[in-house]
């Protein structure tokens, strides 16, 4: 309790000193709760506890170019799936920080991140329960709008943060002694020379982690400091785009799966290189992406295996579904991983998207327009460490959707996946492949009262053969909406996943009630996925903010 | 207790209405853009918060861009579509607004580490902000089912009164 007297304390007296022009206080409070039941059709079990509780309460306070804040987090205990070091609760964050025209400063909790995270990435994501704030020192310095420079220094927290006393067994840990340092600059070209249509930039960026690592590593020449960097190159003219950037992750010391020699770690030196180029305009986007990764996994504690252990952000690059069962078998990248008799150092791939809006009053347009879309993703296992040559399929989707209004009151989607993905990880040449069709139709009886039908079908002939989904959603406008679904494993175990809820909003506040079976498998955000396990049972959500 | 309830009370009692935050953020070019320049054409709008994979996000701005040439005969306002979507699928989301011809009618920002996000305390998306000329927050609104965008607009009219 005294931690958070204290964290309160110094808002209110920040907010006392400047309270001449009073300034104003924002925050926000989410709690996601779920009580849990045995079922015997799908083996959840309810464990310990039936229940689970994840709540935060966030604090900011801004007056002119001063600013507070502070969250505090309640894990009474965490729901299924969440990372076990979340327990209990604890002042998670907490910052002050100086923001002037061309410079700032921030003490405290923060969320930065180098270029596209690659190298080095701190936020939050409830999903997951991955929160991996760093807790030091900040400065940002911009000279005109041509040099943004920053340099940055803590500690990323892992578990319930630094506040937290690091009593714990080991497998609790708690929080790190983990320390990073870094600096990111950003130079734009076209601004220092003037160029109005185009806008090119340069960038680099520097980071070195500290983390005092085991007599082993040490034995083997390993050192507990590692230095990584990355350069950037962004440029955009006309609607077209294009963006490489190449990193340097610094040496990684992996368990080494065959010791010979009493060589128990295998120094690998992390790297990657992402291409992006596309064209926006007249209606038409188009991305391709290319992406290679070796070795690329940055974490906060060395061998933990938590899902919020990391320190920068490799994402899943191919399309994140939301329909049912189009995320039965998500892809998460591959960071290089040496398990049993297979080493595979990472991933080589890319995809394209494409989006077009066919206008209003054109042939294929019509009255009210059309838009359609499709994706193609296709990624690798490196077949030679060192080299970009593809080694087996790790997964590879093709999608295409097309929405139609057709009429004031009626509107369509009707979306295609042809998703294949390798169980082994790249081990083995061999995978799978699954057919998925949906059609979402939205219908708007009044302007107030409206009907939302999803229908879904996923053949495929391994696994668990097919399923079918439907789901129905009945919404009153401006407060309540009512859903019920089923998703129907016809094909194998002839297990019903049904779902229902309803909920209540009005201005900032949202409350929803639910109850269901839901399956064993991931939940992902952001193009990162954590397992969850198999649960039935009721869920609580409110989130609101003031 | 009581010097934790005096904190709050003390907190409380020394603000006053909440209003746009300086932040940076990017524009469709990948240019830095500090949000307080929203505030410079002293116009009241519609700050939206949406990611693509958001279906409610994307059905209330489709909603809105329909709506607009209307709502534009009637009063004088800007919509500002800021996505969420981090760096792996911010080209993404530039390519997906300028396929649903937003790019034409709204201001597209890009808030790639969620600062612009974090600052206005939205907790999840589709969460949306109506804007007074003055700055000053006047209705927000988390979630979205179909007719929600009217509400809007009658926040927008009373800014204009």
């Amino acid at each position: 309790m005294k931690r958070y007297i204290l964290a309160l304390c110094l808002l209110a007296c920040s907010a006392a000193v400047v309270a001449q022009n009073k300034g104003y206080l924002t925050g926000s409070f989410e709690t996601n709760d779920h009580f849990y039941f045995d079922d015997e059709k799908t083996g959840a079990m309810t464990g310990d506890d039936r229940f689970g509780s994840n709540n935060y309460l966030k604090l900011d306070y801004y007056n002119g170019k001063f600013s507070a804040g502070m969250q505090i987090e309640g894990y009474l205990p965490s729901t299924v799936g969440y990372p076990k070091e979340l327990s209990g609760i604890n002042l998670s964050n907490l910052y002050a920080t100086w923001k002037d025209d061309d410079f700032s400063v921030t003490a405290g909790t923060f969320y930065d991140q180098f270029g596209s995270g690659l190298l080095f990435r701190s936020w939050e994501d409830r999903a997951l329960g991955l929160n991996n704030a760093v807790m030091g020192a900040r400065f940002t310095y911009n000279y005109k709008d041509i040099v943004a420079f920053k340099a940055l220094w803590g500690l990323p927290r892992f578990g319930m943060g630094i506040f937290t006393n690091n009593t714990k067994s080991p497998q609790t840990v708690t929080n790190t002694s983990t320390q990073v340092r870094g600096a990111d600059v950003s130079f734009a070209i076209s601004n220092l020379v003037g160029w109005t249509d185009t806008y090119l930039a340069v960038e680099a960026s520097a980071l070195n982690r500290f983390e005092p690592v085991s007599v082993d590593i040490l034995d083997e020449g390993g050192k507990a400091s590692t230095f990584g960097w990355s350069g950037r190159a962004n440029f955009e003219s006309h609607g077209f785009f294009a963006k490489a950037e190449y990193v340097d992750g610094g040496t990684r010391y992996i368990s080494n799966p065959d010791p010979k020699d009493g060589d128990w770690y295998l120094d690998k030196r992390a790297n990657a290189q992402l291409i992006e180029a596309g064209y926006n305009g007249r209606g038409l986007g188009v991305t391709l992406t290319g992406r290679r990764l070796e070795w690329m996994k940055s974490e906060i504690i060395s061998g933990n295996m938590s899902t919020s252990n990391m320190m920068n952000y490799i994402p899943a690059m191919c399309t994140q579904y939301t329909y049912m069962l189009t995320t039965h078998h998500p892809y998460t990248a591959q960071v290089g991983s040496a398990i049993g008799n297979f080493v595979n150092s990472g991933e080589i791939g890319g995809q394209i998207d494409a989006f077009y809006n066919f206008r209003r009053g054109t042939a294929i347009g019509g009255k009210r327009g059309m838009k359609v879309h499709a994706n193609f993703s296709t990624y690798y296992a490196i077949a030679e460490e060192g080299t970009c040559k593809a080694g087996n399929l790790l997964f590879r989707d093709f999608s295409f959707d097309v929405e139609k209004q057709w009429t004031k009151k009626f509107k369509m989607v009707l979306l295609y996946s042809l998703q294949q993905y390798n169980e082994s990880y790249g081990a083995r040449p061999e995978y799978m492949t699954q057919n998925i069709a949906v059609a979402d139709l939205l219908y708007k009886w009044t302007s107030t009262f409206s009907t939302r039908l999803e229908l879904q079908y996923l053949q495929t002939k391994e696994d668990k053969k097919d399923w079918m989904a439907a789901l129905l959603e009945v919404s009153f406008a401006p407060h309540w909406s009512i859903f019920g679904s089923d998703m129907y494993n016809h094909g194998s175990s002839k297990i019903h996943y049904y779902n229902f809820g309803v909920s209540y909003a009005k201005s900032r506040t949202r409350v929803a009630l639910g109850y269901g079976r839901y399956k064993a498998g991931y939940i992902c955000s952001g193009g990162v996925c954590r397992v969850v396990p198999a649960y039935t049972g009721a869920n609580l959500s409110i989130t609101t903010s003031f | 207790m009581r010097t934790f309830l005096l904190s709050i009370a003390l907190f409380i009692s020394a603000v006053c209405a909440a209003q746009v935050p300086s932040v940076k953020v990017e524009n469709s070019k990948g240019e830095a853009f500090d949000t307080k320049a929203l505030l410079e054409e002293g116009t009241p709008m519609i700050i939206s918060f949406w990611s693509t994979s958001c279906k409610p996000c994307i059905r209330e701005l489709d909603a809105v861009y329909d709506a607009l040439p209307d709502w534009k005969d009637e009063a004088d306002f800007r919509v500002v579509a800021v996505s969420t979507d981090d760096s792996r699928l911010l080209a993404k989301a530039k390519s997906f607004a300028e396929g649903r011809g937003w790019g034409e009618d709204f201001v597209l920002l890009f808030d790639k580490n969620q600062d612009f996000m974090r600052a206005m305390n939205v907790s999840v998306v589709p969460h949306v902000f109506v804007v007074d000329g003055k700055g000053k927050v006047v209705y927000s609104h988390t979630s979205y089912v179909p007719g929600n965008e009217v509400e809007l607009f009658d926040a927008i009219k009373k800014c204009l009164k």
